[in-house]
């Protein structure tokens, strides 16, 4: 089963990092690879169980679930329940902590999934470096501006 | 129960800030507060259980027994048997987690302990402060930054 761990240190207070990333449908604001998205059933979107639609730049359609939201941890995990490209029983994890020395933030992002057999490289590479390493450059940006 | 919570950020690859601190006989080679250090009966200082009997700069002597132990997941941890601190049920765990994003590592160093009220700002600002940001300042020193 593949597994994807991303981390990076975002340089700003761990509350303001997490102010936008529990947002489960903010994540069109920040996210180069998401054009829009909406919570289905008009939940609220720090509802554990709701569901997001993202429509992604290149017009493909997922769903995700959320599982877990703490404000406490600041961490959430959701799924994917339906999705165009060959990811099976993915569940991610992000979690924030912060970094004392220096007012940081410390962010891991990870998953497991299955794939087709011969995708699990190519499919890795692209949840590791389009989704979590891209998203980890624009939050950085998006906290920049 | 008191808690002290400090990270920070080490300049190099997880795996070689871990070679650094696993040695739990090893304090005086990295910590600039360490003057000397044992294990006592002769154990193996990765035997988990075993006493490690240390003295200070200042002259303090501290024995400390190894709770835990993972080269797979990167932590210690360890309580605190005798002490001129006035602290009870003291657990630390330091803790390393890889960056992935340009090859870092996120150091977390953490205890929970009771003491007397009136000592416990006193007492936390000390160890998180003074012992445990000491010695991230100086794990930083070593791998440049």
């Amino acid at each position: 089963m593949p597994r994807v761990v991303k981390s990076t240190i975002i340089d700003a207070p761990v509350d303001r990092v997490w102010a936008v990333l529990r947002d489960f449908n903010g994540h069109d604001r920040w996210h180069p690879a998401v054009a829009s998205s909406a919570i289905e059933r008009g939940a609220p979107p720090d509802r554990v169980g709701c569901v997001r639609r993202f429509r992604l730049k290149d017009g493909a359609e997922l769903r995700e679930q959320l599982l877990t939201l703490s404000d406490l941890e600041q961490c959430f995990s959701y799924c994917l329940l339906d999705t165009p490209i060959p990811l099976f029983n993915y569940v991610a994890h992000v979690r924030l902590m912060p970094v004392t020395d220096g007012d940081r933030s410390f962010w891991g992002w990870e998953s497991r999934f299955t794939t087709r057999a011969g995708e699990e490289a190519q499919m890795t590479e692209m949840v590791g470096e389009q989704i979590y390493q891209a998203g980890f450059d624009a939050i950085r940006r998006h906290l920049a501006s | 129960m008191a808690r002290v919570y400090v990270s920070s950020v080490i300049n190099a690859r997880s795996d070689r800030v871990w070679a650094r601190i696993r040695d739990f006989n090893g304090l005086p080679n990295w910590h600039p507060a360490i003057a000397e250090s044992r294990i006592e009966n002769g154990e193996p200082a990765d035997k988990i259980g075993c006493v490690r009997d240390f003295r200070l700069r200042n002259g303090d002597r501290i024995r400390e027994r190894l709770l835990g132990l993972s080269d797979h997941d990167l932590f210690c941890t360890y309580s605190i048997l005798e002490s001129p601190m006035g602290v009870v049920n003291y657990v630390a765990t330091l803790r390393l987690t890889p960056v992935t994003d340009g090859e870092r590592t996120f150091a977390e160093w953490t205890a929970e302990f009771d003491c007397a009220p009136e000592r416990e700002a006193e007492l936390v600002s000390n160890i998180g402060g003074g012992v445990f940001q000491g010695g991230f300042d100086s794990l930083k020193r070593a791998f440049g930054g």
